[in-house]
């Protein structure tokens, strides 16, 4: 049972990062029609920014936190305005395309503006002997705690607010309809901003969390990128919560089945079993049917 | 696939080679484009290419192969995969595990590979009947995934990170095997290239292809009109993984060595991006894009821009983004435009022209 907790533990904390860029993915999917295989890059490039502000001019990584999370609001609403926006018209695998182009330019960017050496950055709450719990026979350090405590409550704030607000039904209505839901009035422009705004915002705190594990470079983030595509299939790209169950669960499956079956080979595994399952759920776990006319 | 009969009639007709309709069918253009690209070996020995430049043009080669497979399925059937870079490395490592494991000659493991791949393609293909759009296009993905893990892990297929050797390869005929040397490889590129593009043309101009490009539109109108969904999204697989594969096994070929690293996601995204920069639905387009995409950062804007660190990557995005934007039919267009403002100038040099007369 300890190690069972230990897995859980672990998982729930992979399992926000993918969940934050999951998240990220589905919002820009649903407003603006194209899936953003960018979303890892911009995360990365706002670290580097983190890491320059916490290596050079000595900030606290909390103001570092902020401040490369505003920048990568920043980031979201110029990409949206200059590149985006200008391109909706184009068909939906050439807006993807777009995304790939995004993922050169940073790419290329980030050796010019930052150096090609990898930068470190310390985790939010450093791990030492007094700042781990013993829980339920295991382990867990207060980093994870807050880790978790603060994506998902990040996600419950937004899902709230997507309940709730007038701004989160503009996003729903644009979501489901966006050419209707301008004709009545909602500011279809502002609502895919803000979305590019808000995934970049959580791309860059998933990129913050993994960061200490290795370091900030440029392929910190391919594996969630990839993990994050994974969990918006598996709960369904209809729904905002699929997604973010769906990256908890293929973060535990991934960890328990490398833990109990495989070393190696767990993943695969897990990759075939969701293949299998999306053979009969085509469309994810919460995704209904979209029914067009001939 | 049915050889198309008008070119056929063309190739035999009386008129002679040099009659304008002879010269204007596409796969004749094709062929003469690739007795040109031949051409490349002989300035190297001329020292008038750098030695390096060659391997830059088999890679735009191999690329070229990829995407026209691939533009049967995102061109014509409107179907995307996100697994490619997959199958590029299966072919890769395959043609070498086969030809080793069960000492085939070349053109045996290469059969083999492709048979291998082409039922995982028809297993895609099948998978393809449920499951659509952008869930299909991740379901390709976690394909590409496994096969990525399976070359990391798999030593004795792969050699794991290492990577594996192999040589250019022997080819049997019937009078004796020889072995061909970098420049004769090259040239093996280049026909097969060649066929493929001659291969797609003739698919696409089939009844095979109205029917892929029918099911493209709408699936369901395509369905009424009598057209089986199952046998034409095998076919679009089946041929993509095709292409992809037979790509891998001229890069390991050409290269000689294959590592893990180079199959990721990235790489299956640069072939999407080369059939969408290019065009959809067109041959020529498709080099063009790989031009673009591969070729011009890698021949020309390394070189321009060796002092800045990442300024190629930045260029060939900008490139993508750009010609996206203004061309979101493909960069072929970009020809037709020049042409109508050529008419234009034209037409209005003529129109001050006359009054004074």
């Amino acid at each position: 049972m300890d190690t069972f907790f230990f897995l859980l533990f672990k998982s729930l904390e992979t399992g926000s990062v993918y969940a934050l860029a999951a998240l990220g993915i589905v919002l820009i999917f649903r407003t603006s029609s194209t899936t953003n295989f960018a979303q890892g890059s911009i995360g990365t490039l706002n670290a580097f920014v983190a890491a320059k502000l916490f290596i050079e001019w000595g900030w606290s990584i909390w103001a570092v936190a902020v401040v490369s999370m505003l920048t990568a609001f920043i980031t979201g609403i110029l990409i949206d305005t200059f590149i985006i926006r200008p391109a909706s018209k184009v068909s939906p695998v050439s807006k993807q395309i777009i995304t790939l182009g995004l993922i050169m330019v940073i790419i290329g960017l980030i050796p010019m503006i930052f150096g090609v050496d990898p930068l470190r950055i310390p985790r939010f709450i450093n791990i030492t002997e007094s700042s781990t719990i013993h829980l339920l026979g295991t382990t867990i350090t207060h980093n994870a705690i807050f880790i978790i405590t603060l994506s998902i409550s990040l996600m419950g704030f937004l899902f709230w607010f997507l309940k709730y607000t007038r701004w989160g039904l503009a996003i729903r209505v644009t979501a489901s309809n966006e050419v209707t839901s301008r004709l009545m009035g909602v500011p279809t422009k502002r609502v895919t901003m803000a979305s590019w705004a808000t995934a970049a915002a959580f791309g860059t705190l998933a990129a913050l969390i993994i960061a200490p594990q290795s370091s900030v470079n440029v392929m910190m983030m391919s594996d969630v990128q990839v993990n994050a595509f994974f969990a918006c299939v598996l709960g369904g790209f209809g729904t905002f919560h699929g997604p973010v169950i769906g990256a908890y669960i293929i973060a535990f499956s991934k960890s328990a089945t490398q833990y109990y079956v495989d070393d190696v080979w767990g993943n695969v595994y897990v990759y075939i079993i969701i293949l299998i399952f999306l053979f009969f759920k085509p469309f994810g776990l919460f995704g209904k049917k979209s029914i067009s006319k001939v | 696939m049915t050889i198309n009969k008008k070119w056929l009639k063309e190739f035999f007709s009386t008129k002679g080679v040099m009659s304008k309709s002879f010269t204007k069918s596409p796969p004749i253009r094709y062929i003469l484009f690739g007795v040109l690209l031949s051409f490349a070996p002989m300035l190297i020995s001329a020292e008038i290419m750098e030695y390096s430049t060659l391997s830059t043009i088999a890679l735009l080669i191999i690329y070229t192969i990829v995407a026209l497979g691939l533009n049967l399925l995102l061109g014509f059937s409107g179907l995307i995969s996100l697994g490619t870079a997959g199958f590029i490395g299966f072919g890769a490592y395959g043609v070498i595990y086969f030809s080793d494991a069960l000492s085939l000659t070349f053109i045996g493991a290469t059969l083999v590979t492709l048979a291998v791949a082409g039922l995982i393609g028809a297993l895609i293909g099948l998978f393809s009947l449920k499951v659509e759009g952008i869930y299909l296009a991740i379901a390709t993905l976690f394909v590409g995934e496994i096969f990525l893990q399976i070359f990391k892990t798999v030593t004795w297929f792969t050699g794991g990170f290492s990577g594996t050797a192999f040589h250019y390869p022997h080819i049997n005929m019937l009078f004796g095997t020889f072995a061909i040397d970098r420049n004769l490889t090259y040239i093996l590129l280049v026909i097969m290239m060649v066929i493929t593009m001659i291969i797609i043309y003739n698919i696409v101009n089939s009844r095979t292809g109205r029917a892929l490009m029918a099911m493209s539109r709408s699936q369901h109108a395509a369905q009424a009109m009598g057209i089986s969904l199952m046998k034409y999204r095998l076919v679009a697989f089946i041929t993509a993984t095709l292409f992809a594969t037979l790509a891998g096994v001229l890069y390991a070929s050409f290269f000689k060595y294959v590592t893990p690293v180079e199959w990721t996601l990235n790489l299956s995204l640069i072939i999407i991006a080369i059939v969408v920069v290019g065009g959809f639905k067109s041959i020529f387009g498709t080099f063009i894009g790989a031009f673009i995409i591969y070729g011009l950062p890698a021949l020309w804007l390394k070189e321009l821009f060796s002092g800045i660190n990442g300024f190629s990557y930045i260029f060939s995005g900008i490139l993508i983004i750009v010609v996206i934007m203004f061309y979101p039919h493909g960069a072929v267009y970009i020809g037709h435009d020049i042409k109508k403002l050529y008419y234009k100038i034209k037409q209005r040099t003529k129109k001050k022209v006359t009054p004074n007369e």
